[in-house]
């Protein structure tokens, strides 16, 4: 009786209990968002109106997408040598810093940045060691602001730029670097002229990562910035927790996922949207 | 050479960066003082007598092993059977199966977490274990699903023929073949939805209300405000953990391999 019924199960009846709790706790809500987003009685298109023109909300939209370039371009200018030296080193030395990559992507985004938050302290280790070392005469501020934000999303975010670089950087031919080397080029140049422009998709894909994830990034912002650094995600949050406003925060929401989205099909290129998955 | 010496030394910094950060939170929760000072000035164990000693961080700790499991519960099933399933889809249907799977990755976190707590608000379900359950089972979903994934891709198609071939119905090939085999798979996911489960922040903050809180929303409602050392036990006692998974996972990997 079981053997025929289970005979029959095809993809579909396999999919089906997993694609239901989908329907209900993904799907509907978003839907339901998009709904509330237009349900402001001054009008549906209200909330985007004001979102979009309001030079406030401009600047949020402005500090985000800032946030998002400048760490992703620090991710990948510290992520490429990174990813090199971990292609280039001797088999037990890569399976210890690998772990350094690795480990810290399975604890909590929110204990990483609650570190974070007791070295940057004004008072705290990091600020005792340079006044101590003579390097700034007076504590810097380093926490809630954009400087905290940064030093935290890269810490968070670095693992996300190496992973594929270094995947794409072990790519490369070996026999190609020796050709090039066989025909004089010096090792700058056989770095400029071929292992660069070969790992390239590497970068692309790391960076699209990092700024991906970065548009989103709430707690991390939420934490170390400050009311001078308020992000999308923080302003979505201020909405809904604070001011009780649903059609804004449903509003904002649907442009931070349209926004992504779109982003997400600008770089389908250089990123299977299953591979965002694979990385962790 | 110099520069292979640069090229090293500089790693070593940034593998230090990467890791050592984290471990600010170990000294923290060995405090003797009512306030955080790294390092300490007084060590002391206090701070853990009243991490396991306090009814509402014991009942948070206790809610986020009940949430993880019932969440673990869900989405290893569902996710399991899903991948079986998309392992025998093909072309558009296949692809389209796919981008649902990693829509709950690829959406903003917070954005998922509005969502639900606008429709959870209406169905009367902000603060209960169930909305906290089934927000982290959809979470973990996409983790389970490739991972076991992965373990079906490496299966070998020949066994399933032979044993068809000898008269085995589906389930008895699932039970007595593929599910032995994708084990490993199926474990390392289960593995990855508990810590999904355990570690999540943002979902967790919108739908716990005051009668669900997790660790996670305890931790997050302590920092944002005042804090003491307790918070730092609290997060060194999730970073065991997670380092603990993690170790686990490799170990699993191995074997599969």
């Amino acid at each position: 009786m079981l053997d025929r019924l289970a005979g029959r199960l095809g993809p579909a009846a396999l999919l089906l209990p997993a694609v239901a709790l989908l329907a209900v706790v993904f799907v509907l809500p978003l839907l339901r968002l998009l709904e509330l987003s237009f349900s402001d009685p001054a009008g549906a298109a209200t909330p985007y109106v004001e979102l979009l023109h309001d030079p406030i909300y401009r600047k949020v939209f402005a500090a985000t997408a800032w946030v998002a370039v400048a760490v992703t371009a620090i991710t990948v200018l510290l992520g490429y040598p990174f990813a090199l030296a971990l292609a280039r080193a001797p088999l037990r030395w890569r399976v210890i810093l690998f772990a350094c990559v690795l480990t810290p992507l399975w604890i909590s985004v929110l204990v990483r940045t609650f570190s974070w938050m007791l070295l940057l302290e004004t008072n705290g280790p990091v600020n005792r060691l340079l006044v101590a070392g003579g390097i700034v005469e007076r504590p810097l501020a380093l926490l809630f602001n954009q400087t905290g934000v940064l030093i935290g999303m890269v810490h968070v975010l670095l693992p996300y730029a190496v992973l594929p670089i270094y995947a794409a950087l072990v790519r490369v031919d070996p026999a190609l670097l020796r050709a090039s080397e066989g025909l004089g080029a010096s090792p700058a140049r056989t770095f400029l002229r071929v292992l660069l422009p070969l790992s390239m998709p590497g970068v692309a894909t790391g960076g699209a990562f990092v700024f991906l994830l970065s548009l989103g990034f709430f707690i991390t912002p939420a934490l170390l910035g400050g009311a001078s650094s308020i992000t999308l995600s923080m302003l979505i949050d201020g909405f809904v927790n604070e001011r009780l406003v649903w059609p804004l925060a449903a509003a904002a929401s649907m442009i931070l996922l349209a926004a992504t989205l779109a982003f997400l099909a600008m770089a389908a290129r250089f990123v299977a949207p299953a591979a965002v998955a694979e990385v962790r | 050479m110099a520069g292979r010496v640069a090229l090293a030394a500089f790693a070593a910094l940034l593998a230090a960066f990467l890791v050592l950060p984290v471990l600010a939170v170990v000294p923290a929760a060995f405090s003797a003082r009512s306030f955080i000072r790294l390092p300490p000035e007084a060590w002391s164990v206090r701070w853990w007598g009243t991490f396991f000693g306090d009814p509402s961080w014991r009942r948070a700790l206790l809610k986020s092993v009940e949430v993880a499991v019932l969440a673990t519960l869900v989405a290893v099933p569902l996710g399991t059977a899903a991948a079986l399933g998309l392992a025998r889809l093909r072309g558009i249907v296949r692809r389209l199966a796919l981008a649902l799977f990693v829509g709950p990755v690829v959406v903003p976190v917070i954005v998922l977490a509005v969502a639900l707590y606008a429709v959870a608000r209406s169905a009367g379900l902000v603060g209960t274990t169930a909305a906290l359950v089934l927000g982290h089972a959809m979470l973990a979903l996409p983790y389970v699903a490739l991972n076991v994934g992965v373990s079906l891709a490496a299966l070998d198609p020949a066994l399933g023929r032979a044993a068809a071939g000898l008269g085995a119905s589906s389930w008895r090939l699932f039970r007595t073949v593929t599910l032995p085999l994708i084990l490993p798979g199926v474990v390392g996911g289960a593995v990855f939805a508990f810590v999904t489960s355990f570690d999540e922040v943002v979902l967790s903050v919108f739908l716990a209300g005051p009668s669900a809180k997790t660790l996670p929303v305890r931790i997050w409602e302590e920092i944002r405000v005042e804090y003491t050392p307790v918070v730092a036990v609290a997060a060194t006692f999730m970073m065991a953990l997670a380092i603990l998974a993690a170790a686990s996972f490799r170990l699993l990997r191995r074997r599969r391999a």
